[in-house]
């Protein structure tokens, strides 16, 4: 049980990177330039990639650090903090699942690192599932 | 001490994700979108000071790369101090909004200039950006490259979204006056493979990894330096020290 909220943070560590990583592409405008080995470019310069001025990507890595915070506070035995963290996973996953959808059929370019980051919630969301079957 | 260690694990990998963001937007120049283009004029823009950003980023070593498709598309004479060297993917938005940027360049500077288009299609990236290559290099072959060059650029975003371009191609070839027969069986030609290839392999020769990407007398001009403001006292700069 405990080495699930171990797995969870470290996820929730990887994701955060990967978001921290898009922020400063978006922020820099790094992104603006076709690259041999992205679609970022078309996808961080998408009016998706921007929700009420914030880049998504920002929102993401905020994400990522609250569901490692929650992780660590659970692996130390805080009460209720478990179903907070299923809460906001499920949320990130139904987020993620959208964008997914957007990247496909609406902007038809796919950000590698912006599937990294869906892959990772998808991780954290087995992860949660499975700490929760463990509970009974 | 156990009560309050996860909240210190919390709040170094808080430190750590905010000072390693802060750290890298400040080490990483931001670069400012193509659209930020400036409509002055070479008489109206202030020349820039031997110690301004601009004129210490265009530093970068003379690689000469290996040679790529020959003949080459050229504009402008073969003498002149300027020689700019596109990398470029019709695909590609930025290279879109670049376009008319070097465009304003060519009418500013006229013969100083010498200008270079080199295929780039970043495939499979962009999907239909080796077709786009190929519709310009085909044209090329019947002498109206440029002619289909702008037409792929000025009209991207009526093709890029569609499933099949093929039928929009011949459309511009139709309008520029080609053979459109000949132009179809060009297309899917050795020749224009060739070219197509011979113009990535140099790129890659260059350390090209992305598109637009410029050199100007065989320097790479850094990607933040093509909006047209910064672009302009790029050749002013290289204009003085060719005079020199």
């Amino acid at each position: 049980m405990r080495k699930l909220y171990v797995v969870a943070a470290l996820l929730a560590l990887v994701g955060l990177a990967d978001a921290l990583y898009l922020t400063i592409e978006h922020v820099t405008g790094q992104s603006v330039r076709c690259t041999i080995i992205s679609g970022c470019s078309a996808v961080l310069s998408s009016p998706y990639a921007v929700v009420a001025g914030i880049p998504l990507a920002a929102i993401g890595a905020a994400a990522y650090f609250t569901v490692f915070s929650l992780a660590i506070l659970a692996l130390f035995g805080y009460p209720r903090v478990a179903t907070l963290l299923r809460a906001v996973v499920i949320t990130m996953f139904a987020i993620s699942v959208w964008l997914i959808y957007l990247q496909a059929f609406v902007i038809r370019e796919f950000c590698q690192y912006c599937l990294l980051s869906a892959a990772i919630t998808v991780a954290l969301l087995v992860v949660v599932v499975i700490s929760r079957g463990l509970r009974g | 001490m156990k009560r309050i260690l996860p909240f210190i694990i919390i709040l170094v990998v808080l430190v750590a994700a905010l000072g390693s963001a802060w750290y890298l937007t400040r080490t990483i120049p931001a670069s400012p979108t193509l659209e930020s283009q400036s409509s002055q004029s070479p008489s109206s823009q202030p020349p820039s000071s031997p110690g301004s950003p601009v004129a210490q980023q265009q530093k970068p070593p003379v690689v000469p790369g290996v040679p790529g498709a020959d003949p080459p598309h050229v504009l402008g004479p073969a003498d002149a101090p300027i020689k700019i060297e596109e990398f470029g993917d019709f695909e590609c938005p930025p290279c879109g909004i670049f376009h008319p940027i070097l465009e304003q360049m060519h009418t500013e500077f006229g013969d100083k200039l010498q200008i270079t288009f080199r295929e780039f299609p970043l495939v499979p990236t962009h999907q239909h950006a080796l077709a786009a290559a190929s519709a310009a290099e085909a044209a090329g072959l019947q002498g109206k490259f440029w002619e289909m060059h702008d037409l792929l650029y000025e009209h991207q975003n009526d093709w890029k979204k569609e499933f099949d371009v093929r039928p929009i191609f011949e459309g511009y070839a139709k309008q520029i006056g080609i053979d459109v027969e000949r132009y179809k069986r060009d297309m899917n030609g050795d020749l224009v493979a060739q070219r197509i290839f011979a113009d990535g392999k140099r790129g890659h020769s260059l350390g090209v990894k992305g598109t637009p990407t410029v050199f100007i007398n065989g320097r790479e001009v850094p990607f933040e330096n093509l909006p047209a403001e910064k672009l302009r006292v790029v050749i002013q700069n290289e204009l003085r020290s060719s005079s020199k």
